[in-house]
């Protein structure tokens, strides 16, 4: 599914706020205005609300749902989708297991923060991928670390 | 009156039905549609593009309709927090409970029988939320 917008160059916050939320969504960005997502009722909902804002902000905006002609470009753009989140799923792994080195007041103020990371960033995954698992593993092994402090 | 909006409703627009039905209009009637073009023309529309009952700056339908029929009352301004986190879930606001709201619907989405249905089975839900935020 593509979004078609066009926002005028003043006010710069609706452009702002407009990207903000995109990227939230996880988009893969095809041309100057033009973003992707994979087709779902949800991705559907969501970029209609952001056409109405684009309108409300004196733009334009059109929803297409459209296929790419080839395997491999549809390919592209999955993987472009899931290297960004394999990406942000590396930096949790990496911070789960630098907490545990932390003290341990450090270590549950991570714990609590990964969690949410892990939340928003699988909101995102459209294309499951393997370092989801292991973020989870690395941020599971934290809690652990936590919990067995607490008993102690 | 009658009320119109999209069809496979989810937490914003079961949220939106059962406070119009409980707050605004207690004869509301609901009908489902595809296209916004078979809203029917003695229906208020609510939760669908380019009407003035969705989305506004920044805030989900339900809190619109808080806004416009100026219902002032905060155990619905807290469920209004909630139904923004679960459908939009940008963070304005701490609703931890809108993951369990989330997944409560998704759950009986998959056996509800229809759109109706979907509303008579997540009322009770809001209910729930409103007499107990209510007692403060």
């Amino acid at each position: 599914m593509l979004l078609a917008y066009r926002l005028p160059r003043t006010p710069s916050t609706p452009r702002i706020t407009l990207w903000r939320k995109l990227r939230r969504m996880g988009v893969v960005q095809i041309a100057e205005g033009v973003v992707a997502l994979p087709a779902t009722a949800d991705t559907r909902e969501q970029l209609e609300w952001l056409a109405d804002d684009v309108v409300q902000a004196g733009g334009e905006a059109t929803i297409w749902l459209a296929e790419p002609t080839t395997a491999a470009e549809h390919r592209r753009l999955a993987a472009a989708m899931t290297g960004r989140i394999d990406e942000e799923y590396r930096s949790i792994t990496a911070e789960a297991h630098a907490a545990m080195r932390h003290s341990a007041t450090e270590r549950r103020r991570t714990l609590a923060r990964l969690r949410r990371e892990l939340r928003r960033v699988a909101a995102r995954e459209y294309f499951s991928t393997d370092q989801a698992d292991v973020a989870r593993e690395a941020v599971e092994a934290l809690a652990n670390a936590v919990a067995a402090e607490a008993a102690a | 009156m009658i009320w119109a909006t999209r069809r496979h409703v989810h937490i914003d627009r079961t949220a939106c039905a059962w406070l119009i039905r409980r707050f605004v209009d207690p004869a509301a009637e609901f009908v489902f549609v595809d296209d916004p073009d078979d809203v029917p023309a003695e229906a208020t529309p609510f939760d669908m593009r380019g009407v003035e009952l969705g989305h506004r700056d920044g805030r989900c339908s339900f809190e619109t309709i808080l806004v416009q029929y100026e219902l002032d009352d905060p155990a619905l301004e807290r469920i209004g927090h909630l139904v923004h986190e679960a459908d939009i879930g940008d963070e304005r606001y701490d609703a931890p409970e809108a993951a369990g709201i989330d997944a409560l619907l998704r759950g009986l989405a998959l056996t509800a029988h229809d759109d109706q249905h979907m509303l008579s089975q997540t009322a009770p839900l809001y209910d729930a939320l409103y007499g107990l935020w209510s007692r403060g």
